[in-house]
């Protein structure tokens, strides 16, 4: 929302073209989806002692239709209402039935000024202020796990760093003929949470971006982002804000065949509750600078930066993840003799939506430290100052490259002085063999791996930490008819050291170390055949052996054998 | 204003280089892993604490460092139990304070008490005891407790099956006071066991249930005991509202019914809790429109009924049921 810049020429340009054409298009459509998934799962467990009470082998799945009628009653205004019928297999005589309405929204232009858009909204605005990083996300999946990942996606509303609300919001813009090309306004509000009259009150998130394009080259922006309870709405007093300022700011020009652009943003933030102790007030900055290097006729572009983010800045439309490590799986929740509850595995990473949050949360969220230690909430992750460098190769004959390096420390230590650093280097790459070798259908090779290290010399031994974790994905797609791929891929995450994960009170503050040892490798081997009907409807049969191994002990090891059919399509 | 700008950029480069290499975050590690230490003794503040007129007991302790703590106070007499847990490195009147309440029943009754403190990862226990001089009381409208055996005014319905059992009972089960009502049988052709009717007349009230009028502030709470090893009960509560005031509740037409139905498949007892406005609507245990307003109107409730069901085709089911009581939040039993 907050990065379409429009003037209002723009915007009065585009609604009387869209008004022209209304006058020929229906005034109603139907859009949507349909999926049907179906699975037959086997779990093996690896105790000591043989798991006789765990139901080891299931079949189950559903169907649904995402059935959403946009109207548009005139020039300027549209409504999308988006329902959904679900229906799990095995449902006796409509029990596993659900009706839900899943969409909502109303957006239109007021004046021919002023655009709005009131019920669902996808917001975003910066990194540091409002923003779903998907810091624990592999990139550059192999089209064998994207195809589950991204029905996560779907179903949590997931779209270029969105997160879901429910409010208003509205943007209009200038355009100058001197001295300043542009100046765009925006802003929102939604409800984090209503009020139940005693305890909770309503909770608001506001927020404003004022942008100035000067020209081509330089353009500047102001940002707030707010959090803050209504005061009056609960007979509880404890009232909680959040306040993010911020500006940001990109200028770039040329030098012979290299394009430069140097972008930046720095900012302020405070976090309190009006009865919390004084230690919960918490307030930092943070700055964040890059330049970037394009050289176009070698597809090839370099960028380099410095990110520093106090230990007490807050922004928790930043800071709050898209996985809930807390939540429970809702598949094999529970398994060995003792019924404890099963660890989630890569598998729920990749493809399992009960664990992903579609809201924001004012505490902080937990995290994996086997999977992301570095930078859990992105580049918004507080108590982390360094550089970072990377590179982007991508030629259009089909092959891709990018890699990106993070060099950080803390600023403040974790129960001791001693300060941890904090290495990850990302590589991937993909190659699309077809195009090399002039061939029609797709033939598809992708990549990647990530290595992060966490280390730590401590004043004494017990406080040393050394984690090492390694990620890497690989994966295939080869079309061998018109509309059937052959597809397959592995991913794999290894774990090995130590680390004293913080557990943070409902104020975000650090009030005790856990001590975790790590010695853990998990895997998912997955092949696939997928037959494309077009580009909006596919199905496709799916095998996937999960591989949980964790040789501390911690918890019992596992694996899991799924075979899915699946069956997508969007109108 | 190329150079401007560059220069802004360097002199936030400069400015941001920090560290804070002379404070940390949080608790000492260090400490926090070190050996343990009892720096001040477990103790409680009341030889007899008198919980009837709102006196509490305060146990308190200081460790050397913070450690996750776990108070279990038993009576000697009764063995109910109360169980206090926390991470800290002191216990004091924030965190270790007792006013009477139950975790695990029976209830507890004016008796000597044993508190243990556990510590995490530390073998030795502390023990500190106190008296209970007068036990807590609970604010609330008792709709039945049993300890004055069956109210004339009230309603039973008994079916004829096998091994019926439908009474009050007096024995070391019974969670609160003496006495707890038994609901067993076999009834292979119905769901029904047996019900028992409240009406609001059987307490002297004229024609409703003396509640508030918010159903926000109105909860309802009973404890239920499921049996081990015997199939599901369902124990079913129907909440029959007087709309028109005409003293009876009429539900073909003009009265709302609110219902709660709870499946006992725990064994013990449990303490069962829910606000009055969360009530729903059921017919056949499937969610109904109610026939009146569609409003929840506590302070027209006129009667309750309490139905015993179980699937007919398992057999034998059994459950108990005491202590039902309306209160303004949820029951700290």
């Amino acid at each position: 929302m907050m990065n379409l810049k429009r003037s209002f020429a723009l915007l009065a340009s585009v609604f009387i073209l869209n008004s022209a054409v209304a006058q020929q298009q229906r005034m109603v459509d139907f859009v949507g989806g349909a999926r049907s998934i179906m699975t037959n799962n086997q779990l093996m467990v690896h105790d000591s002692l043989a798991d006789t009470s765990t139901v080891k082998r299931n079949t189950g799945g559903y169907a649904l239709i995402d059935l959403g009628v946009n109207i548009r009653p005139n020039s300027t205004t549209e409504i999308l209402g988006t329902f959904r019928i679900r229906n799990n297999y095995g449902g006796f005589w409509g029990a596993g039935v659900t009706v839900d309405v899943r969409e909502l929204w109303l957006k239109g232009i007021i004046g021919n000024i002023v655009r709005y858009q009131v019920g669902d909204l996808n917001l975003k605005q910066t990194p540091f202020t409002f923003y779903n990083h998907h810091a624990d996300r592999f990139d550059s999946l192999p089209s064998v796990f994207a195809l589950q990942n991204d029905i996560v996606g779907y179903e949590k509303f997931y779209s270029n760093n969105t997160w879901r609300q429910q409010g208003a919001n509205v943007d209009f813009g200038f355009t100058f003929s001197k001295w300043i090309e542009e100046i765009n306004f925006s802003a929102y509000t939604t409800r984090l949470n209503a009020s139940n009259f005693s305890t909770i009150p309503d909770r608001l998130f506001s927020g404003a971006t004022v942008n100035i394009v000067q020209s081509k080259h330089f353009e500047i922006n102001y940002n707030v982002a707010s959090v803050f309870d209504v005061k009056g709405t609960a007979s509880a007093s404890n009232n909680f804000h959040n306040n993010v300022n911020t500006v940001n700011t990109s200028y770039g020009s040329s030098i012979g065949a290299l394009d430069w652009k140097i972008s930046g943003e720095a900012g302020q933030s405070d976090y309190a509750y009006s009865e919390a102790p004084d230690e919960s007030d918490l307030s930092d900055y943070f700055i964040y600078a890059k330049g970037e290097i394009n050289w176009k006729a070698k597809h090839l572009s370099i960028n380099g930066g410095y990110l520093n983010v106090g230990p007490d800045f807050r922004s928790i439309g930043a800071q709050s993840k898209d996985v809930n490590y807390s939540a429970l799986t809702n598949y094999y929740e529970r398994y060995t003799n003792s019924q404890s509850l099963r660890p989630y595995s890569l598998y729920d990473l990749l493809s399992n939506d009960a664990i992903y949050n579609t809201g924001i949360s004012t505490s902080t969220a937990a995290i994996d430290a086997s999977i992301n230690n570095v930078m859990p909430y992105g580049i918004a992750t507080f108590n982390r100052v360094g550089g970072f460098a990377g590179l982007n190769y991508s030629n259009p004959k089909g092959y891709y490259l990018t890699a990106t390096h993070f060099m950080l420390n803390e600023i403040r230590g974790q129960g001791t002085t001693a300060l941890k650093d904090l290495n990850s280097t990302e590589i991937n790459a993909c190659v699309e063999v077809n195009k090399l070798l002039n061939f029609k259908k797709t033939i598809k090779v992708q990549g990647g791996v990530t290595y992060m290290t966490t280390a730590r010399s401590g004043n004494i031994t017990l406080e040393d930490v050394d984690l090492k974790t390694t990620k890497y994905q690989v994966g295939a797609e080869v079309e061998v008819s018109k509309g059937l791929d052959l597809l397959f891929g592995i991913v794999s995450l290894d774990t090995k050291g130590n680390e004293f994960i913080a557990e943070r009170n409902q104020y975000t503050v650090a009030d005790y170390f856990n001590k975790v040892d790590y010695k853990l490798n998990e895997s998912i081997t997955a092949y696939g055949v997928r037959y494309r009907f077009d580009s909006k409807i596919y199905i496709c049969g799916l095998f996937q052996h999960t591989k949980y191994t964790d040789d501390m002990h911690t918890n019992v090891n596992y694996a899991v054998d799924q075979f899915s059919l699946i069956y997508n399509m969007t109108f | 204003m190329k150079k401007y700008f560059l220069l802004a950029v360097f002199a936030l480069f400069l400015t941001s280089c920090r560290k804070e290499n002379d404070t940390y975050e949080g608790v000492s590690i260090q400490e926090l892993y070190s050996d343990f230490l009892l720096l001040d003794n477990f103790k409680v503040d009341k030889d007899s604490v008198d919980f009837a007129n709102g006196e509490k007991a305060t146990f308190t302790a200081k460790f050397n460092k913070p450690v996750n703590w776990t108070i279990t106070i038993t009576g000697q007499t009764s063995k109910a139990k109360k169980i206090i847990t926390g991470q800290s490195k002191t216990i004091d009147v924030s965190n270790g304070q007792w006013n009477g309440s139950t975790t695990e029943f029976p209830m507890f009754s004016k008796e000597h008490c044993v508190a243990q403190l556990t510590i995490d990862n530390v073998v030795d226990t502390f023990t500190v005891s106190t008296n209970i001089k007068s036990v807590k009381v609970n604010p609330g409208f008792i709709v039945a407790d049993f300890e004055n055996g069956f109210n004339p005014s009230w309603t039973k319905f008994v079916q004829s099956g096998a091994n019926m059992d439908f009474n009050i009972k007096t024995d070391s089960l019974c969670p609160q006071g003496a006495k707890y009502l038994k609901m067993a049988g076999t009834v292979n052709w119905d769901y029904l066991i047996g019900l028992i009717d409240f009406p609001a007349t059987a307490y002297g009230t004229p024609k409703t249930f003396p509640l508030n009028s918010n159903p926000d502030n109105v909860y309802f709470n009973c404890l239920i005991y499921g049996v081990p090893n015997t199939n599901e009960s369902l124990v079913l509560f129907q909440f029959k509202e007087d709309e028109d005031g005409n003293g009876t509740y009429n539900n073909a037409t003009t009265d709302d019914e609110y219902d709660y139905q709870i499946t006992v498949n725990w064994s013990g007892w449990k303490l069962i809790t829910i606000k009055y406005s969360d009530l729903v609507s059921l017919s056949n245990g499937q969610p109904a429109t109610p026939h009146g307003n569609s409003v929840h109107n506590p302070d027209k409730l006129a009667k309750i009924s309490m139905l015993h069901l179980a699937n007919p085709a398992n057999g034998f089911a059994s459950s108990k049921l005491d202590y039902i009581i309306f209160t303004d939040a949820p029951l700290e039993p």
